[in-house]
């Protein structure tokens, strides 16, 4: 019995430990990099020598080619991807509502469309997509980003808020009628407030996925001025010689904000994420 | 306060009929339950009269007005339901307090209107706390005082006992009657257990497969059932029922002949035979019967019998000093015997 549980033990170490170092020595790099002065960060060595936080003054003082518009992209990644989270939460709340709680005729067709959805991967529509925004004008404004991500985050976040409705009591929806609400008051004063762990969840996850868009970032705008911190991230590599400690040191602020939101709603994250995905 | 009127009420779910013209009328401040098996239709009728579920035929009638095509909300009727249905993220006070907000009452009515009722259901010291934080018993209060609130003019039960154990059932029930008493209200209430049928209602209206089988008082179902269906429904324990053929004055079954009041039925014709273990006594002579297991509860002793292949229960007050296996002899009384046509199921007599 215990050396079943030693091998046990050992098998989900195997397993685990290159996981871990898998997860972590990319994070490692990045770090040491951008502690790392420009001629010493190729050396070879597990720790740099004279460790320095300059790069993240170069950054953050934006004296660099690269880094003319440090704040613009950081400030326009962070108001696209609030924009997504919260166009998208609407969005998706109001239709989760309306197919679980109204019951509104189509509604299992909405649904296994946005199940459709995700056979198509978003690479795919990324030409179609330029195509219209193009048609509606809207390239180069951050609104086409904005859109292009609400429209891709849409679906799952349909899906799931629609299944955690689901587990709503449908008593409470009948309580409330015979009250006397009306199904804007049953949205407003009962809906939402027993949906707020589902909502962060989803809410959370769209505005990361936003803030970690590459591609379309990449394909829609095209101002300096205009570009997200992904993309101006992704710019740096287009010179023969890049500054990879300042992009390392860039890297770690933009991965900062994801790990704090992460970690402040963690909690929301893991029982809205999964709340629904099982029947029970 | 008001009266309900049912006319020939139908309900379908596409072809399946399920309650089929179904009429009956609640007089004002009367206290109604709807009683029979799950599946008989009783919730659905309910929920018709709430407005909750689409009436396929027929008119509901409150006060004399057709409520066919009136939303939940303007029915004026409040509901208790079997999960409570409180508002989770709301305190105590929001809950009862939420019907009045959404008609948008001033403050000071509210909260006159949430402390009388918090008064009337001792709910006054948990005003404040969640509903998660109270037992199942202050639960269901909780669930009254939303009603009450809202002083309806009906106020409609859908199983409110069903989720209490049975300790807390027997004290709610008691608190549901009085509560009918003092605010007389009038009230319909749905349930699948006849002892509380029989405990609170006015009268009992018992439901079997989307039609009524017997509307009467507690004491008429339980004197007089009019078929066989409610003679074994009603009663606990159930009614000994066994099958016979008239002969005279009795009843030939079981090899043995069973007195029934003169002029029941016609002879030869085929019945069954119902009396209740009540109305079953111990005797030095009459039909012999062997004793199969004695239960005592302590103020009435609970004996199965056997005769021939039919097994008999008997209540009798009192101790006895009868044994399994011993022999005892029951004599009844031929008023007391209850007998049913075997086609129809209908009462003889």
């Amino acid at each position: 019995m215990k050396k079943k549980a030693i091998i046990n033990e050992a098998q989900l170490l195997l397993i685990g430990i290159p996981v871990l170092l898998w997860t972590l020595i990319p994070v490692y790099h990045m770090v040491l990099f951008a502690i790392s002065p420009r001629d010493t960060a190729t050396s070879g060595r597990l720790w740099p020598k004279s460790p320095t936080l300059d790069n993240f003054q170069v950054v953050f003082q934006q004296k660099h080619l690269y880094l003319q518009h440090f704040w613009q992209q950081l400030g326009n990644s962070l108001l696209i991807a609030v924009a997504v989270g919260l166009i998208t939460l609407f969005v998706a709340t109001c239709a989760a509502f309306a197919i679980s709680r109204l019951k509104v005729r189509g509604g299992r067709t909405v649904m296994n469309l946005a199940l459709f959805t995700y056979f198509i991967p978003a690479a795919f529509l990324a030409v179609p997509m330029y195509k219209t925004m193009a048609n509606y004008g809207l390239l180069n404004s951050k609104w086409s980003l904005v859109l292009a991500m609400v429209t891709i985050a849409s679906p799952y976040c349909i899906w799931v808020l629609k299944q955690a409705s689901d587990k709503l009591p449908w008593e409470l929806d009948e309580a409330a009628r015979m009250d006397g609400a009306t199904p804007l008051q049953l949205f407003r004063l009962v809906y939402v407030p027993l949906m707020v762990p589902s909502l962060v969840a989803v809410g959370t996850y769209s505005l990361l996925l936003a803030w970690n868009e590459y591609l379309y970032g990449f394909l829609l705008l095209s101002k300096e001025t205009d570009l997200t911190l992904a993309v101006a991230l992704g710019n740096f590599l287009g010179a023969d010689d890049s500054p990879w400690e300042l992009l390392m040191a860039t890297g770690v602020v933009y991965a900062l904000p994801p790990a704090a939101i992460y970690y402040a709603f963690k909690r929301y994250m893991v029982s809205g994420l999964t709340a629904g995905a099982v029947k029970s | 306060m008001a009266t309900v009127s049912f006319k020939n009420i139908q309900k379908a779910y596409g072809a399946v009929k399920v309650i089929h013209g179904i009429g009956f009328d609640i007089a004002d401040g009367e206290f109604v339950v709807l009683v029979g098996p799950s599946g008989c239709g009783k919730s659905t009728l309910l929920r018709m009269l709430a407005g909750l579920e689409e009436i396929s035929g027929g008119e509901i009638l409150i006060d004399d007005k057709v409520v066919n095509d009136l939303e939940s909300k303007d029915r004026d009727i409040a509901m208790v339901f079997q999960s409570y249905a409180l508002y989770p993220h709301m305190t105590v006070r929001e809950n009862m307090a939420f019907s009045l907000r959404l008609r948008k009452a001033d403050a000071n009515t509210t909260a006159q209107r949430v402390d009388n009722a918090a008064r009337i259901l001792n709910l006054d010291a948990l005003l404040d706390r969640y509903p998660r934080e109270l037992s199942g018993g202050q639960r269901q209060r909780v669930a009254m005082g939303r009603a009450i609130v809202r002083d309806p003019k009906v106020f409609l039960f859908d199983e409110p006992l069903s989720n209490l154990d049975a300790k807390l059932r027997v004290a709610m029930r008691a608190e549901i009657k009085a509560l009918h008493q003092r605010l007389k209200t009038t009230t319909v209430y749905v349930t699948h257990d006849q002892i509380e049928a029989m405990t609170m209602a006015d009268r009992i209206v018992v439901m079997h497969d989307g039609i009524i089988e017997q509307i009467g008082t507690p004491l008429e179902l339980f004197d007089r059932p009019g078929n066989l269906f409610v003679a074994q429904f009603i009663g606990s324990p159930s009614m000994n029922v066994f099958e016979g053929v008239v002969k005279g004055d009795a009843v030939e079954a079981l090899g043995h002949r069973w007195p029934v009041a003169a002029g029941t039925g016609r002879d030869g014709q085929a019945v069954h035979y119902g009396i209740r273990p009540t109305d079953l006594v111990l005797a030095n002579s009459g039909i012999p019967a062997q004793v199969v297991v004695v239960e005592p509860t302590g103020a009435e002793t609970e004996l199965l019998l056997q005769i021939g292949a039919q097994q008999l229960v008997l209540v009798t007050h009192g101790r006895t000093a009868a044994q399994p296996g011993d022999t005892v002899h029951l004599s009844l009384d031929a008023v007391k015997a209850h007998v049913f046509d075997r086609a129809s199921g209908a009462r003889l007599g």
